[in-house]
């Protein structure tokens, strides 16, 4: 599986549901796969989109939240996994792209290329529906469940890095500010 | 008429400004706001387990439309600033940090000094203005102002909570 089928997978079952992207690749692959005000940028506070997403889905229950995040930045913020089971927010969706490796910085290795396994940490922290898939064809599958059912959700995906798009012309104050009249119009 | 305990200033004040989401990492100071914030239904509490996500989890219920303010102690303080700085200032996001600030008068930890005393310099360094009310009469001007300044502006703003306000810590960490 690549992130950006993985990323039109998820266009596809939403409509102007809020999508908040890791900086780097998911931003950028989600800009080129379709530019949306419902999109929030991220472009650094590495680690930090599950606990924006949960930010956002506590702010806005009566919508599906979905996060895109990286292996490298979870593993900088594991206590989020257990913070959202605390609140156990029925319409979060947390992604997972599992591509083994620092992508954005080179490639190097992370934790999860020797054994660490991010959906048993987010089993153990309490979520309560964590699948691991490794195909696009299953996280499909992940995600017409997730769309449709209760949360919280953390989808972990394996997937191959094959780079990502051109870094998109966006100013993150306005990004911030389209986003937010989503949610106030 | 005198004035409001210092908690309830602050409780007031979050109220009068639309504050709803209160991300948090407990200490004993903060405690004392956080523990009527909690049986407060105007308030949802959030205990995080790190700084950096309660500025987050704020940050993300603004982006979603409601306000929120965070709660943390100087010994976290650093913890916050990854995305104080590359979420709320690179943003724009509003988001008024209250800070209970240990290492000063009555401190008995000496490894509270050097995490606290630096803390001014630092939100000076990073050009977040940061108030610190000493006695009650204060509170709710101090507090008010730097809420309305924090929205108004769509930046972090500090409030330093010092044992000269709070009353010292006897007890444990
Ligand atoms: C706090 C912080 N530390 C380090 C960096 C440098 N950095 C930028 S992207 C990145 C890797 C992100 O890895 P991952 O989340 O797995 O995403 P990927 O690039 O693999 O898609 C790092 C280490 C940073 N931006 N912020
Ligand atoms: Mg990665």
């Amino acid at each position: 599986m690549l992130r950006p089928d993985g990323i039109r997978a998820l266009l596809d079952r939403v409509t102007d549901e809020p999508i908040i992207a890791n900086l780097g690749s998911a931003t950028f692959d989600l800009y080129h796969a379709q530019q949306r005000d419902a999109n929030f940028y991220t472009w650094g506070a590495m680690g930090m989109v599950s606990s924006i997403g949960l930010g956002v889905a506590l702010a806005a229950p009566e919508k599906k939240v979905y996060v895109i995040d990286g292996d490298g930045s979870l593993l900088m913020n594991l206590g989020s996994l257990g913070t959202i089971a605390r609140q156990n927010p029925k319409n979060l969706v947390h992604i997972v792209m599992d591509n083994q490796q620092w992508a954005e910085t080179g490639g190097q290795p992370t934790h999860t290329s020797t054994g660490t396994d991010l959906a048993e940490i987010a089993r153990a922290s309490g979520i309560a529906h964590v699948i691991r898939v490794a195909s696009l064809e299953d996280f499909e599958d992940a995600l017409d469940h997730a769309v449709n059912e209760d949360g919280p959700w953390c989808i972990v995906a394996d997937i191959e890095e094959h780079g990502h798009g051109a870094r998109p012309p966006v100013s993150v104050e306005e990004n911030l500010l389209r986003f937010r009249r989503t949610f106030t119009d | 008429m005198p004035p409001m305990h210092w908690t309830d200033a602050i409780v007031e004040s979050l109220k009068s400004h639309d504050v709803w989401l209160i991300p948090y990492v407990p200490d004993a100071i903060t405690w004392q706001v956080l523990s009527k914030l909690e049986q407060d239904p105007a308030f949802h509490t959030v205990p995080v387990a790190r700084e950096e996500e309660a500025i987050a989890v704020a940050a993300g219920a603004y982006a979603a439309g409601k306000r929120a303010a965070v709660f943390v102690q100087s010994s976290g303080f650093g913890n916050t600033i990854n995305s104080l700085a590359q979420l709320s200032q690179a943003h724009k996001i509003p988001v008024p940090t209250f800070v209970g600030m240990r290492g000063g008068l009555g401190e008995f930890n000496p490894v509270q000094i050097p995490s606290a005393h630096p803390i001014p310099g630092f939100l000076d360094a990073m050009n977040i203005p940061h108030y610190a009310p000493m006695v009650e009469d204060d509170v709710t001007s101090y507090v008010d102002g730097a809420l309305e300044l924090s929205f108004a502006s769509r930046m972090p703003v500090a409030v330093l909570l010092y044992s000269q306000l709070v009353g010292a810590k006897r007890a444990t960490s």
